[in-house]
């Protein structure tokens, strides 16, 4: 293809997108407006408007979101330490391997959802029931990434190590360790987007506070104009916490 | 050479019996801890579990839950395999469709589903619609990107050479590109399966009726782990068997595969 | 160059893998004495499976002979040595993560080195191979005869009394074989370095070898040795006279029944899974 077909192929591609997004928009605005369908059902995107600069403005949103933004950090830290150090521990020897890399990888195709209510069972339904789901679903990608990154070093840097006489701590932080990494970090940044999305869908299901009770309150209450609001901040808090990480990653990848 | 040594070099040699030795000793921790370490209002030992199965099934209306539950993935996976099919193959074989709608999709596949899960239910009520509807969303974007990439991997060189011989466009259709999306239509249908169970579980445990959501809402607030703890175990064992089925398929036809 | 003392004492080495009976057993070398004096080039050349990296390995202390021993410079070798022995890997053992010099550097750290000597050395070596303009980079952005120049470097930079090659040149294509073949006789002329080379190009073997020994087919052994008397550093011209035809000749005879052999035998050996 032409470089002048293609330039006109991208111009023709983006207005496609632009397109979309803008009928979407309209439709969205003329049925509500003009067309007659419900507003319970379906809010005027104006009235959602006001009400998303309301959210903000009166920083209502806040409790919601320091408890959901808790409830994450706290799932993701234990599931790193954890995943991390039984990674790598397990990644020493070939047969721990073998024998538990298919039982983690087994284990999480369980829909681990799931366990929500054997958790708010055990733990009621605070912050801790999310924080255990949270931290039960992202901890398998850490642990076989890890596993992955340590337990599959091409062999020739190690030998090219050992050969140069490298000592065990020598040949952990400047050849297992920077080999690992990158598998290692992707780990990292699947369970962190896997805890957020779990500890979201936990607190739709099952709880008292955070950003996915309020959505469903706001539901119940047939506050739909505010309750899309909500939507659209949880889903731009989401978009923006998993570009951060996504970028972290791909910056200490950098090689 | 003794026992010991004997069973020793057995489990070295097959992984397979160490793994199993594994799920037995989690048993038999779970078992003990759950007999006499943890009060039984919160856990319930598996012996107990497997023992109260029988009544778990005549329960009334868990039958029926089940079926609701099965029927409902059942539908969405067909949904999701059907629409998520068409839509990955023309997207992925018109090179414009690609360029200018892949974003879109990749960006709906993107966004936090979970948080419209009230929308759904204010839309399509509190029955089985919903349910599948929350499946279909969470099935049809794997399959869509995954037939989408198997098409775009097709090495050019197999097409190049279809082409020297003298082949129609239907005709590499045919005999090149459609034989070789066949593994990657599984591979999706697999990770699809898996999107559709998590859609229509969310969206069972959220709210329910008369389906499985239902019973364990129920079996919560009735702290009985026991019964609890044995649904859970049947959806489990449900979803590890479907999931078994797609993989199974998935491997038996991409046999010819190197990668 | 040579000095005349033993340098590499080889004596009745073996090496098998697995037990005689079992389905996997492989007879990779038989009994085995060899021995290398101080500053001589020798080669190791013979048809696939033959043995000639195994031995390579055991000499380095990379793995353990099944029968017999090997001393490098009076030491008995029973783990690497990594003051009297450095490697050159065919495959790339460049770690990726590491720019050139950094890959360099590394060596020395694993070594023992002071710091305050790992930069000069390493861009001794580095401008020695011809890389002075590339320290900054990446092994991704070199090309294979780059990347292979680093590892030299590398290797070179460790100041080993002995090198061990194992296919360096094997990923290469022809023509940049002929021209890090030229340079490393150079570069090789003006150390006192004993060097054990595994090859299976014949005319690399004759190009740059004091002596050449030739393997059977597996289960290897010693078939002959073939001297090359000709002086360091060798000259590209060496390759078109008629001493060089023939020494590759006499190369080429020992080795076309035993490659014949080895492709029976892997032809022979279970279909892949």
């Amino acid at each position: 293809m032409s470089a002048r077909q293609d330039r006109r192929d991208k111009i023709a591609s983006r207005a496609v997108q632009i397109g979309f997004v803008v009928a979407l928009i309209g439709l969205w605005y003329f049925g509500t407006a003009y067309w007659g369908i419900s507003r319970i059902l379906l809010p005027n995107p104006v009235n959602v408007w006001h009400e998303l600069k309301d959210v903000i403005g009166s920083g209502e949103f806040l409790p919601d979101l320091r408890v959901t933004l808790t409830e994450l950090a706290v799932a993701f830290a234990i599931s790193c330490t954890a995943g991390v150090t039984l990674g790598y521990l397990i990644s020493r020897s070939p047969y721990l391997i073998k024998v538990f890399e298919p039982l983690l990888a087994g284990f999480y195709s369980v829909p681990i959802i799931l366990f929500l209510p054997l958790y708010v069972l055990f733990f009621g339904l605070g912050p801790g029931s999310k924080i255990a789901l949270g931290t039960t679903i992202s901890f398998f990608p850490i642990v076989l990434n890890t596993i992955a990154g340590f337990g599959y070093v091409e062999k020739i840097f190690i030998t090219a190590a050992r050969s140069m006489g490298a000592s065990d701590f020598q040949m952990f932080r400047y050849v297992l360790l920077p080999a690992a990494l990158p598998v290692m970090l992707t780990g990292l940044r699947i369970g962190f987007t896997v805890a957020l999305l779990s500890i979201l869908g936990s607190e739709t299901i099952a709880s008292l506070e955070g950003l996915g009770h309020r959505i469903v309150h706001l539901a119940e209450a047939m506050e739909t104009a505010r309750m899309f609001a909500y939507i659209a901040f949880a889903v731009v808090i989401a978009a923006t916490l998993n570009s951060i990480v996504s970028s972290l990653e791909r910056r200490a990848k950098r090689r | 050479m003794t026992d010991a040594a004997q069973l020793k070099r057995a489990l070295i040699r097959h992984p397979g019996l160490s793994r199993l030795a594994v799920i037995a000793a989690l048993l038999l921790l779970w078992e003990i801890a759950a007999r006499w370490w943890i009060d039984p209002t919160f856990l319930s030992p598996p012996s107990r579990i497997v023992a109260s199965l029988g009544d778990l099934f005549n329960t009334k209306g868990i039958p029926a839950a089940l079926q609701i539950t099965a029927w409902e993935l059942a539908v969405a996976f067909a949904i999701s395999v059907v629409v998520g099919l068409v839509v990955g193959l023309a997207v992925g074989l018109s090179r414009f469709s690609n360029r200018s709608l892949m974003p879109i999709i990749l960006l709906l596949y993107g966004t936090p589903q979970i948080t419209i899960l009230p929308l759904f239910i204010l839309y399509f009520g509190i029955g089985p619609p919903s349910k599948i509807a929350f499946g279909v969303t969470h099935g049809i974007f794997p399959i869509i990107v995954t037939i989408v990439a198997g098409v775009q991997n097709i090495k050019p060189i197999l097409m190049t050479a279809a082409h020297s011989m003298g082949a129609s466009r239907w005709q590499i259709f045919r005999w090149v590109i459609f034989p070789h999306m066949i593994p990657t239509f599984f591979a999706g249908m697999r990770l699809g399966m898996t999107g559709v169970l998590l859609g229509v579980l969310l969206a069972e445990l959220y709210v329910s009726t008369a389906g499985i959501g239902y019973f364990t809402q129920l079996f919560t607030q009735a702290f009985d782990p026991t019964k609890l703890l044995g649904l859970v175990s049947v959806l489990a064992a449900m979803a590890i068997a479907l999931n078994e089925i797609v993989r199974r398929a998935e491997v038996h036809f991409g046999r010819w595969r190197t990668d | 160059m040579k000095t005349g003392d033993v340098a590499i004492r080889v004596r009745d080495v073996s090496h098998q893998f697995g037990e005689p009976g079992e389905a996997q057993f492989v007879q990779a070398l038989q009994h085995t004495s060899l021995d290398i004096t101080r500053g001589e080039l020798l080669c190791l050349i013979g048809p696939s499976g033959c043995g000639k990296s195994t031995l390579l390995n055991m000499i380095g202390g990379l793995l353990t002979p099944t029968t017999g021993t090997v001393e490098v410079g009076g030491k008995p070798v029973r783990a690497p040595l990594p003051r009297d022995i450095a490697f050159v890997f065919q495959e790339n053992a460049l770690f990726p993560w590491c720019t050139i010099i950094e890959n360099v550097k590394l060596g020395m750290v694993f070594q023992g080195v002071p710091k305050a000597e790992q930069e000069p050395r390493a861009r001794k070596a580095l401008e020695a191979v011809g890389l002075k303009d590339f320290m900054g980079h990446y092994p991704a952005q070199l090309s294979g005869g780059m990347r292979q120049r680093a590892a030299l470097a590398r290797a070179l930079s460790l100041e080993t009394g002995t090198l061990l090659m194992d296919e360096p040149f094997g990923a290469l294509d022809e023509q940049t074989r002929m021209i890090l073949g030229e340079d490393l006789s150079v570069l090789l002329s003006t150390t006192e370095k004993t060097i054990v080379f595994v090859t299976h190009s014949l005319g690399e073997a004759v190009f740059l070898a004091d002596r050449v020994a030739v393997f059977s087919a597996r289960p290897g052994r010693i078939k002959e040795i073939i001297e090359v008397d000709e002086p360091h550093p060798r000259k590209p011209s060496f390759v078109t006279t008629e001493k060089f035809s023939r020494l590759r000749n006499t190369l080429y005879e020992l080795l076309h029944e035993e490659i014949r052999k080895a492709i029976e035998q892997a032809a022979t050996a279970s279909p892949h899974p």
